[in-house]
């Protein structure tokens, strides 16, 4: 009996210790205030990135951090156009296979070194190194030389001009020659300690916990105005949800019943935080096995394309919170073709098209068929339940057309190895990214269906493969823009796979944050996190153990 | 003894390679190997890179090879380092010729699972003990009946619903304590002392949701051990000879009820370094069940292997320990291990 006396005194102490937070009272959180530095924003991951070298990670939290940190040539600005980030300009040689960047004057590393185009060599000699642990080598490969002439300029050059090349400066992550040199970069402390250039340098890791990052202050991009990130490592959601609604973390990724059914719910939330709304970077997609009967017959993939229903689709499983797309790039980027809408939903069309295609119901079983094989196939998806429920809809859907559907659901890693390489599927669910670049050529050319490739549907038309062929070497952008309308027409008109829809990313942020845009940009929220400020008074308690 | 225990632990050695045969042999026929799982599906990582990937991580070799290779490193008692998070070694920490030291992973998640499980044991023993003891003295009358509808309740629901529940009233509704983690935002600014309180307090709901789930079966065994006890001779003899009542039910009775609870301590060895990863998810604690699950997902063969090396090792470890403790608590066992 002692020992539960015991256990009760201990969780009176304990309970007594943990005090009520003194809080801001929620009116103060909409008045105006005057920019000014310092605080700390604390967000939450769901997962712990493996390391800091966003190229040999790979993973979604390893970039989220990394960008913070590390620097490239060139950037995204707020409407997906390319800009100079370390570079100052850049210029592509009249053959069109050589570029020549000027970096930006006096960059440092966060440690003070000076940064300069030795380092961009050594970056790119590292991710063409065959000992690199990387999967993502293959563009910096195609580079034929690259060299530094000066410590201001960088020149590659390419066998073939290779319009993609930019958008691959954009995503290499600068990496610091006095730190790394003569290190194995796949076991590298340097992984888990960077040295970069960008806006915040790293304070602290506790594994499993959180990442904290601090201001650099040899920053190449000028000076952020909050102090510190804190990134706390939560797996779970609704846990997250859970120390946002207590105030314990500044910002997450809602998920849509979360934004849809409980903020409006909860006046007390709305007092507190923003909802922001920004188009997410992928797009939701039936694939069909082009090499299969019937889906060769492009009819039929019309057909199924009418029957479905792509609003009810983003009603039913986004609540409304997506769009549909008509084209594999972002709707209100250069890059989408104004021009095509998604097909609408016409059950009669369906029919009709099914009709002359040869398909209708003969025995009178409700479902069509064709020599007496009755049109029934499966759809296979990996475990995510966006895909799953939308997996349903349409198995509805394609039942009022006469079209019989099954669904499988498989582990994402035995769904590729099992079924993708091996081009054992029907149809699939899947989602494919709403690329910056605008190039699809490992997706759609029909050079790249061999296994662990990625046009594994089996798309081939010779026009498509002319024009990611020419998209490939043109480097003007009004150009390139024509092309890439007239390949999303065909592909449009081609409907190998049903555009289904892209889903919107759902930011919560606490109202202690300004600066923020809103309605979101198409780069999404985070393009001007570095204004983004939190006034003074509205501060968390920093030093307080609850 | 000795000789019994040599040969015992003798028997180990071939125990051990046949269930890492097995082990190794089941990962391999899931399909899908750490380059599927890593960039598999990003247009930018090309079939190449993955190949040499694969050659690099010896992923092309026959499987049997890959075994022999696991094993040869195996007998060196050296691990491996993870494929998945950036070369970290699995087991225990290394340091380069740089003098930085990289942390092992199951090294860093050991502690905190074995401090949770070990809590949570030890509460579950202070509070099924005194119900069990109770249920059985009160046997179908309403104590017991209220006891078992209690337990029963704390096994059957579901851990993750009550856990959400109890975050959101302890720590959203009422802010008594935290809702996730190991440590508050600036702990480390505190004192020793405070920061040992400050994790202490996250680690209530974790101790106790375990603990409550745990409840049933310990309670139950005790109450049913009890009751077998109570009801045989020597029982009744201690009461006709006028024993006072608390003599029979500690001295008497509730020792040799106790005994069958060594044999499921022994095998909840290996359960103390198994977390659960539905728990450690939702109060985003880097405990060992996260850290497996996370491996299977990423099909990060190292670490998979090395913690069902250690899983399987303290199975067996602590199916000894139990027969031994068996045969030192009990007299009749222990005859039988010394013919």
């Amino acid at each position: 009996m002692t020992f539960i006396r015991f256990f009760l005194l201990l969780s009176v102490l304990l309970l007594a210790a943990c005090s009520e937070s003194t809080r801001t009272p929620y009116s103060q959180l909409d008045q105006q205030y005057a920019v000014e530095s310092g605080g700390t924003m604390v967000d939450a991951l769901s997962g712990e990135p493996s390391g800091l070298i966003a190229m040999l990670a790979g993973e979604s939290s390893a970039s989220a951090i990394a960008g913070n940190i590390f620097n490239s040539l060139l950037k995204y600005d707020k409407n997906l156009e390319l800009t100079g980030e370390l570079a100052q300009s850049w210029q592509v040689s009249a053959d069109k296979k050589t570029i020549t960047f000027h970096l930006k004057p006096n960059l440092k590393w966060a440690d003070g070194q000076a940064l300069t185009s030795e380092d961009v060599l050594f970056t790119w000699k590292v991710m063409t190194d065959d000992k690199t642990r990387t999967p993502y080598g293959a563009d910096y490969k195609l580079v034929k030389n690259a060299s530094a002439p000066d410590p201001q300029t960088f020149v590659v050059s390419y066998a073939h001009p290779y319009a993609p090349a930019l958008d691959s400066w954009a995503s290499l992550h600068v990496l610091p020659k006095h730190i790394l040199q003569g290190q194995d970069i796949n076991n590298s402390d340097f992984s888990r300690h960077p040295v970069g250039s960008h806006y915040y340098q790293l304070a602290s890791w506790k594994n499993g916990e959180s990442i904290s990052l601090v201001r650099n202050p040899n920053a190449t991009q000028g000076a952020p105005k909050i102090d510190r990130l804190m990134s706390r490592i939560i797996p779970d959601k609704a846990a997250q949800f859970l120390e946002l609604m207590a105030d314990n973390i500044d910002s997450m990724a809602l998920n849509s019943v979360q934004y849809a059914r409980i903020f409006p719910a909860r006046p007390e939330l709305n007092q507190q935080f923003n909802l922001y709304k920004e188009l997410g970077n992928s797009y939701t997609y039936l694939g069909f096995n082009l090499k299969r009967k019937p889906f060769d017959d492009v009819r039929v993939r019309k057909a199924f394309n009418y029957a479905i229903d792509k609003q009810e689709i983003i009603d039913g499983v986004l609540l409304g919170l997506g769009e549909p797309v008509s084209s594999p790039y972002k709707p209100g980027t250069r890059w989408s073709n104004p021009k095509l809408s998604p097909y609408p939903y016409d059950p009669e069309k369906a029919k009709s098209l099914l009709a002359e295609a040869g398909y209708s119901d003969h025995d009178g079983d409700g479902i069509v068929d064709k020599n007496g094989q009755p049109l029934s196939f499966e759809i296979l998806t990996n475990q995510n339940k966006e895909r799953e429920m939308t997996a349903v809809l349409i198995q509805r859907r394609l039942k009022e057309i006469g079209v019989d559907v099954s669904i499988r659901v498989v582990e994402w890693a035995t769904f590729i190895s099992r079924f993708i390489k091996t081009g054992d599927f029907s149809a699939v669910v899947l989602g494919w990214g709403l690329g910056q670049e605008p190039d699809q050529f490992n997706i759609w050319h029909s050079s790249q269906q061999e296994p662990g490739q990625f046009n594994f549907i089996g798309y081939k038309n010779p026009q498509v493969d002319h024009l990611l062929e020419s998209g490939r070497l043109e480097l003007d952008p009004d150009k390139r823009m024509k092309i890439y309308h007239q390949f999303a027409e065909i592909l449009y008109q081609d409907s190998p796979i049903v555009y289904l829809f892209a889903g919107y990313g759902l930011p919560a942020i606490h109202k202690r944050v300004k600066g923020i845009d809103n309605p979101a940009p198409p780069a999404g929220i985070g393009h001007n996190s570095y204004e983004w400020y939190i006034p003074s008074t509205l501060r968390r308690n920093e030093i307080s153990a609850n | 003894m000795l000789k019994y225990l040599l040969k015992r632990l003798f028997w180990m050695i071939p125990m051990l390679i046949g269930i890492s045969l097995i082990s190794f042999f089941i990962m391999h026929l899931a399909p899908g190997d750490i380059t599927t799982t890593e960039a598999g599906f990003n247009p930018k990582a090309s079939e190449e890179s993955r190949q040499k990937l694969r050659e690099l991580y010896n992923l092309d070799k026959p499987v049997i090879v890959q075994y022999g290779l696991w094993l040869e490193r195996m007998s060196k008692l050296d691990f491996g380092n993870s494929f998945a998070s950036h070369q970290r070694p699995v087991f225990w920490q290394t340091t380069d010729e740089n003098n930085n030291t990289k942390l092992g992973m199951i090294q860093e998640a050991l502690p905190i699972t074995l401090l949770i499980n070990v809590l949570s044991m030890g509460l579950i023993i202070l509070i099924a003990l005194p119900l069990g003891i109770i249920s059985a003295l009160t046997q179908n009358r309403l104590p017991d009946r209220s006891i078992t509808l209690f337990v029963f309740i704390g096994f059957a629901i579901p851990g993750f619903w009550l856990a959400l529940m109890l975050m959101y009233w302890t720590g959203v509704a009422h802010h008594w304590l935290p809702i996730s983690g190991l440590h508050s935002m600036g702990a480390d600014k505190l004192s020793g002392f405070a920061q040992g309180l400050d994790t202490l307090k996250h680690l209530i709901l974790p101790v106790f949701i375990s603990a409550i789930t745990g409840l049933a079966g310990i309670s139950l065994f005790v109450r049913n051990g009890m009751l077998e006890v109570l009801h045989q001779d020597f029982i009744t003899t201690a009461k006709a000879k006028g024993l006072p009542e608390g003599t029979i039910i500690f001295r008497h009775a509730l020792r040799n009820a106790l005994l069958p609870l060594i044999t499921i301590f022994g095998l909840s060895i290996p359960g103390l370094i198994g977390g659960s990863v539905i728990a450690e998810s939702i109060f985003a604690i880097p405990g060992m069940g996260k850290l497996f699950f996370d491996a299977v997902l990423m099909r990060d063969f190292p670490v998979i292997m090395g913690i069902l090396t250690i899983g399987s090792a303290l199975t067996l470890v602590g199916n000894l320990l139990a027969d031994l403790s068996y045969a030192w608590a009990d007299p009749r066992v222990r005859k039988g291990v010394m013919q």
